[in-house]
């Protein structure tokens, strides 16, 4: 019995993608897949199980193996929920160190977009991040589907947290800017929360699973929201959540005052990084970011 | 839209693969490169079918309707398929009994009160009433039975009839009353290419005087294949019989078609390529594996010969028999299909619990062999799957076990005659008129439920092409007396069995497995 398990689970692939064989690729009828059901995910025994594992477990771990700076949450005193939470991208840390920044009354009341074919290609993956950190299935190749939960969620007032990018930044800076998030703002006119990451490519890029030693520091640093004004279109206000992230950012950088007199001046940096070759992007997205915390007295 | 058939080639990706044998199945995991013969989808049955049924008896091919054929006082014979077709039996209501029952509400609407209904059971056993019942239905049953529905009987000398000798010398003789009713009406069952026909009549209604002159080691050494008709010697002396007696009584023939849909749920897994099977689908494998193969014999046989097919209909066509025919091979290859681009060095099959001659019986060592060599081998148009002197790795435990009432004579061929040799053409020469003629075997045929005496040496001639054919033939799980005593090898797994049988065609072989039920038919280029 154990063998024909393993002799199932080996062959189909139970803890992979299922895969066609080469030669009936020509042959698979096109069907749409199911959506991984994940209404579940936000039942009061499925929030106490997140709530009690991002709390003591992630929290724990992500301000141990790294020293994260958690600043603006004060743009959310006044904010009434539905809101949509964007945010640029670059590791696999951004979800859990956004949802453990959050205060518990907007994180249990948060769900992820996650792409579809990435956390909901298996059945152990899709069922583990949806307990863990309340994701749902998005599509990245658009169509119809795509943002068929989004809107469920956002109807039943679920606050949003969404990657505009759809993926993590290949070299640490933001990438191609999809329009998904902005569309829905003004269909259901909720607020854009924006949240700029620092510092986590250089302490988890892609292709690691776990944090770089050295406890490196991290800021999240949530901006004031943005409205969707009369008749705005859905490019107008992707813009500006673009140039709210990219001053966020610079202020992250600098400082309050100095980022509005540079947004103020139009010489906010610009968040796509150099220009010249990958490397140099790259090299510079890497670059831990300035401690924050006091140097300690009592050194090892 | 149904998929056509393909023929995957084994790559990395490529899960193990159901493989029967017997009363089990396993997943099998094949060499690289392996090509695998999948049929074509299974295609969208009939709606309506009795309405299908009564437009294709008002509107026959090269035939009146029905209705005109029918006139008071006239004499109407109904002879229908027996159990051996279609494979597993189908699930109620059979086609058959959907067919005769339109069939009878004209007659009865004309006027016609001589009717009688005849199982076309040929050399087979009979068929039991609550088998008839099942095929024909509950309405056809209680009005018929006993005395207007009886099975052929091909060694009632009083039952007979001598119709005459073909251009080729061939005798042609089948039950009386069929030959002399006013109007036969053939209800038949299409499962496989070689069905159907001229074959139904000659054979299904003839007697061993008949059926001699085809049923023989040289029909099938030169039926290339007998699942191709039109290169088939044994179709071809069916046919001359056919036309005969075309001549000499009026037939009007209805046959139909099925679809793929061979297993109910819960095995509906092996309708499936295995890539396509969903987590329910590998879940259903595993327990079904796991209570097979720790359930008692007796209840795995009783569970499998209780399977009924869920087949749907694709095809019901009635009038002149060639007429029909025609159209009932394309509903079949439609089905069947499979392009195929050369031959391999080594045919892999995997053979299930059913033939046509166990069905609520056991299949003993020499349906196997009938069930691999003649149909599994012959499946195939133009060229056999594997080459000249290529070899043939079959999978079945070949218990050595025998139904006592259905194969008497079995029995007594496997000790005795395959004892001596397994040459079929010395078979044939040296026992097949001892056997056929035997009074006791004669006796319970016709009394009992017992294959014909002369079945077993028909079993043994239909996988004579292949024995010719073939360099090796090796049975994976075989039980290794059973299959000595055939002349053929057991390996005890296929790793072993592709070891030996790199003896006979070399290293690195071609290998191609016919995946094989559902059913497949493999066009080979």
């Amino acid at each position: 019995m154990i063998d024909e398990i393993r002799r199932v689970a080996r062959g189909w692939r139970w803890t992979r993608r299922p895969l066609v064989p080469r030669s009936a690729e020509a042959w698979q009828r096109a069907h749409e897949p199911k959506e991984f059901p994940t209404g579940w995910a936000r039942s009061p025994a499925a929030k106490a199980v997140r709530e009690a594992v991002l709390r003591y477990g992630f929290r724990p771990l992500v301000w141990t193996e790294t020293e994260p700076t958690v600043e603006g949450l004060d743009n959310l005193d006044h904010l009434l929920s539905p809101v949509m939470f964007v945010a640029n991208h670059a590791s696999h840390m951004d979800t859990p160190l956004i949802l453990c920044s959050l205060p518990k009354a907007w994180r249990e009341r948060t769900a992820v977009a996650a792409a579809a074919d990435y956390f909901f290609d298996v059945w152990w993956r899709a069922a583990s991040t949806a307990l863990v950190f309340n994701t749902f299935p998005i599509e990245r190749t658009g169509g119809k589907r795509a943002t068929t939960t989004a809107r469920r969620l956002v109807a039943d007032g679920w606050n949003l947290l969404v990657y505009p990018e759809g993926t993590r930044s290949k070299d640490g800076w933001l990438g191609r800017w999809r329009h998904g998030a902005a569309r829905l703002c003004i269909e259901y006119g909720i607020p854009a929360v924006p949240i700029a990451l620092r510092g986590t490519y250089a302490a988890m890029p892609r292709g690691r699973s776990w944090p770089l030693k050295g406890r490196l520091p991290l800021s999240v640093r949530f901006g004031p929201a943005l409205y969707p004004q009369d008749g705005e279109d859905f490019r107008s206000l992707s813009r500006r959540m673009q140039q709210a992230m990219a001053r966020l950012w610079d202020e992250d950088a600098t400082n309050w005052y100095q980022s509005l007199r540079r947004e103020a001046e139009g010489t906010t940096p610009s968040l796509v990084g150099p220009q010249g070759p990958r490397w140099r992007r790259v090299w510079e997205a890497s670059r831990p970011l300035p401690r924050r915390s006091k140097p300690k007295v009592w050194k090892r | 839209m149904t998929r056509p058939g393909f023929v995957l080639e084994v790559d990395e990706r490529t899960p193990p693969l159901l493989v029967h044998e017997g009363e089990g199945f396993r997943l099998q995991k094949f060499p690289l490169g392996t090509q695998v013969f999948y049929p074509p989808d299974s295609l969208p049955p009939i709606r309506d079918v009795t309405g299908n049924i009564r437009q294709a008896l008002l509107n026959p091919h090269n035939s009146e309707p029905l209705p005109e054929l029918m006139k008071p006082g006239m004499s109407l014979t109904i002879a229908f398929d027996d159990i051996s077709i279609p494979l597993p039996p189908m699930q109620t209501p059979d086609i058959r009994g959907r067919v005769i029952e339109q069939v009878l509400e004209i007659a009865a609407r004309n006027g016609v009160d001589d009717v009688k209904l005849v199982v076309a059971n040929s050399l087979h056993r009979r068929m039991t009433p609550g088998e008839i019942k099942r095929a024909v239905g509950e309405r056809v049953y209680r009005s018929f039975w006993p005395e207007a529905l009886t099975n052929h009987d091909a060694e009632d000398p009083h039952g007979l009839t001598y119709v005459g000798q073909t251009d080729k010398g061939e005798d042609v003789e089948i039950n009386r009353r069929a030959a002399e009713s006013d109007l036969l009406v053939y209800v038949n069952v299409n499962l496989v290419a070689m069905d159907g026909g001229h074959k139904s009549v000659p054979v299904g209604l003839g007697s061993y005087k008949s059926l001699r002159h085809h049923h023989t080691v040289h029909t099938m050494l030169n039926s290339r294949s007998y699942m191709d008709p039109s290169h088939s010697a044994l179709h071809d002396s069916c046919a001359r019989m056919g036309r005969m007696l075309a001549n000499h009584l009026r037939i009007f023939t209805v046959e139909t078609t099925l679809n793929n849909d061979t297993f109910p749920k819960p095995f509906t897994f092996m309708n499936k390529r295995e890539w396509e099977w969903s987590l329910a689908e590998q879940g259903a494998y595993v327990a079904a594996k796991k209570a097979n193969d720790s359930g008692p014999p007796r209840i795995r046989r009783e569970v499998f010969q209780r399977i009924a097919s869920p087949y749907g209909v694709t095809g019901i066509n009635a009038g002149e028999t060639e007429a029909v025919h025609e159209l009932t091979l394309a509903s079949v290859h439609r089905q069947q299909l499979v392009e195929v681009n050369g031959q391999a060095d080594v045919m892999v099959v995997g053979l299930p619990y059913i033939c046509p001659y166990n069905v609520n019986s056991i299949m003993n060592p020499i349906l196997v062999q009938c069930l691999g060599l003649g149909y599994y081998f012959n499946l195939y148009r133009n060229k056999p799957v594997v080459r000249k002197g290529g070899a043939m790795i079959l999978f079945h435990p070949v218990p050595w076990e025998f139904h006592q009432v259905h194969h008497p004579s079995y029995i007594d061929f496997f000790d005795e005659v395959l004892s001596e040799t397994t040459d079929p053409a010395a078979i044939e020469a040296k026992y097949e008129q001892q056997y056929a003629t035997d009074p006791w075997y004669a006796h319970l045929y016709r009394n009992s439920y017992a294959y014909h005496g002369v079945h077993p040496f028909y079993m043994w001639y239909w996988g004579a092409h292949a024995m010719d054919y073939l360099g090796d033939v090796i049975f994976v799980g075989g039980d290794r007396k059973a299959v000595h005593r055939m002349g053929f090898r057991a390996a005890s797994s296929f790793a072993d069995a592709l070891e030996m049988a790199g003896e006979t065609v070399g290293g690195s072989p071609k290998l191609a497995y016919l995946h094989c039920p559902p059913l497949a038919l493999a066009e080979v280029r």
